[in-house]
């Protein structure tokens, strides 16, 4: 009788499962994204306060040491601001003139074509499966699903969802996140699978005629739609050769360190 | 009344847990690898407030930790739906006054939520995650939870008899005797 009825349970739960997999293999994130809003709405005022405490501790460690100190550096430092000021001056000369020069060779600079947003990240993710970041910028700040995340170093991720005050970032270190890449000398295509490790990237389908070198520079090849062309990703660190040649592959370093990351900036297309 | 009170606290403890999980562990963990108190939160309630209230409790945690960060709306609610039916579950066999079969049970449920949402990632996300990463990241959560389950063993107790007495008043008697 018992084993029956817990033969019974068994089958339940089997096809509960089944049916709740064909439905959330169904389910786009995106259109249920009003509930995500009022979850967000119930969470997002603790995590802006704590990360607000968070940095606030980080920033004062040194706010207490000896005054006579902090005299003499800040008589020191309006010194060197003086100094740096006439050189800013110069510089600004110099940029101008280098400005004119560049117009005359055609080159554009590669990140001044866009717009950006900055953005701080406000949560990280709760598994060990995939690395997500919420940060404080949403549909109000005009933040749409699949635009480009960067940092200062290079290449972040993308968003993946927006709610009014908040996005999900998925990041390039993802497990199921995929750049084409191309490598700087040769010019040849690569796919870079995140590892879930921070600054760990795999690279495969690497031509078999190409020779790798240790240390040299990866950019995002504008392949795939998601990621535009020539955006730093990292360098070459380490080779790995297969018996079979078709099978090897290289881990690329990325330039941004994921465990310290802590302003972003998103790329308004 | 006293039910709807306890179900409030565990609801904060979640939220405090969700809190403690994405910034205190984000720095404080062992060669990246975060533990995971979800799975020991809806176990515990699982194991002493019986099967069903596990698996309720399990789906709707699991579905609003879907919604605060992930990827997909579901992984994280079977999953936990599931552990809280294993707690349950393994009430019938297992005696819950030892340390030791705690942490055995512990262990059971964290492979178990592990290489479930592993499945559910590789199927659902299309997420390659390379077998040695896996196996490492298994190790160390294990090992970090149990340290974990050592460590708050008595207020573990404490909160899961209040919990059976809340919840389960009326059928004691007749399981025991």
């Amino acid at each position: 009788m018992n084993r029956k009825r817990n033969d019974a349970i068994g089958v339940i739960i089997t096809i509960i499962i089944l049916v709740l997999l064909v439905f959330l293999s169904n389910l786009q994130i995106e259109k249920i994204s009003y509930i995500e809003n009022a979850f967000s709405k119930i969470v997002m005022p603790i995590q802006s306060g704590l990360t607000y405490i968070k940095n606030k501790f980080q920033g004062n460690n040194e706010y207490f040491a000896n005054l006579d100190n902090l005299k003499q550096e800040n008589n020191e430092l309006k010194q060197r601001n003086s100094e740096l000021e006439e050189q800013l001056r110069q510089l600004e000369m110099i940029e101008s003139e280098n400005k004119t020069l560049k117009e005359y060779l055609n080159l554009s600079e590669q990140y001044k074509q866009y717009t950006t947003i900055p953005a701080y990240i406000i949560n990280k993710d709760t598994s060990n499966y995939s690395k997500i970041f919420v940060i404080n910028v949403g549909s109000k700040n005009g933040i749409e699903k699949n635009m480009i995340v960067i940092a200062a170093e290079g290449l972040v991720g993308h968003v993946i969802s927006v709610t009014d005050n908040t996005a999900k970032i998925q990041t390039i270190i993802d497990s199921s996140n995929v750049v084409s890449a191309t490598i700087e000398n040769s010019g040849d295509h690569v796919i870079c699978r995140g590892m879930i490790e921070n600054r760990k990237l795999k690279a495969t389908y690497v031509s078999t005629t190409t020779t790798l070198i240790q240390g040299e520079k990866i950019y995002s090849s504008g392949m795939g739609g998601i990621y535009p062309k020539g955006i730093y990703i990292g360098t070459i660190k380490e080779i790995v050769d297969t018996k079979n040649i078709t099978d090897r592959y290289f881990i690329v370093e990325t330039a941004v360190d994921f465990e310290n990351l802590e302003t972003v900036l998103v790329i308004k297309n | 009344m006293k039910k709807g009170f306890i179900t409030f606290i565990l609801i904060i403890i979640f939220l405090i847990i969700y809190l403690l999980q994405s910034n205190l562990f984000s720095w404080f963990n062992l060669a990246g690898v975060k533990p995971n108190l979800f799975i020991i939160f809806i176990f515990i309630i699982g194991l002493f407030s019986g099967e069903s209230r596990g698996i309720t409790l399990g789906i709707i945690l699991g579905i609003s930790l879907d919604f605060f960060i992930g990827k997909s709306i579901g992984i994280s609610g079977i999953m936990l739906g599931i552990i809280g039916f294993l707690g349950g579950y393994l009430d019938k066999n297992f005696s819950k006054d030892s340390r030791f079969t705690m942490i055995i049970m512990i262990i059971i449920s964290t492979c178990l939520y592990e290489v479930g949402s592993y499945l559910f990632n590789y199927i659902v996300n299309n997420a390659n995650i390379e077998l040695s990463m896996f196996l490492k990241i298994l190790v160390i959560e294990n090992f970090f939870n149990i340290m974990i389950t050592i460590i708050l063993y008595p207020i573990i107790i404490k909160l899961g008899y209040k919990l059976e007495k809340t919840f389960k008043e009326n059928k004691i008697l007749t399981r025991y005797f």
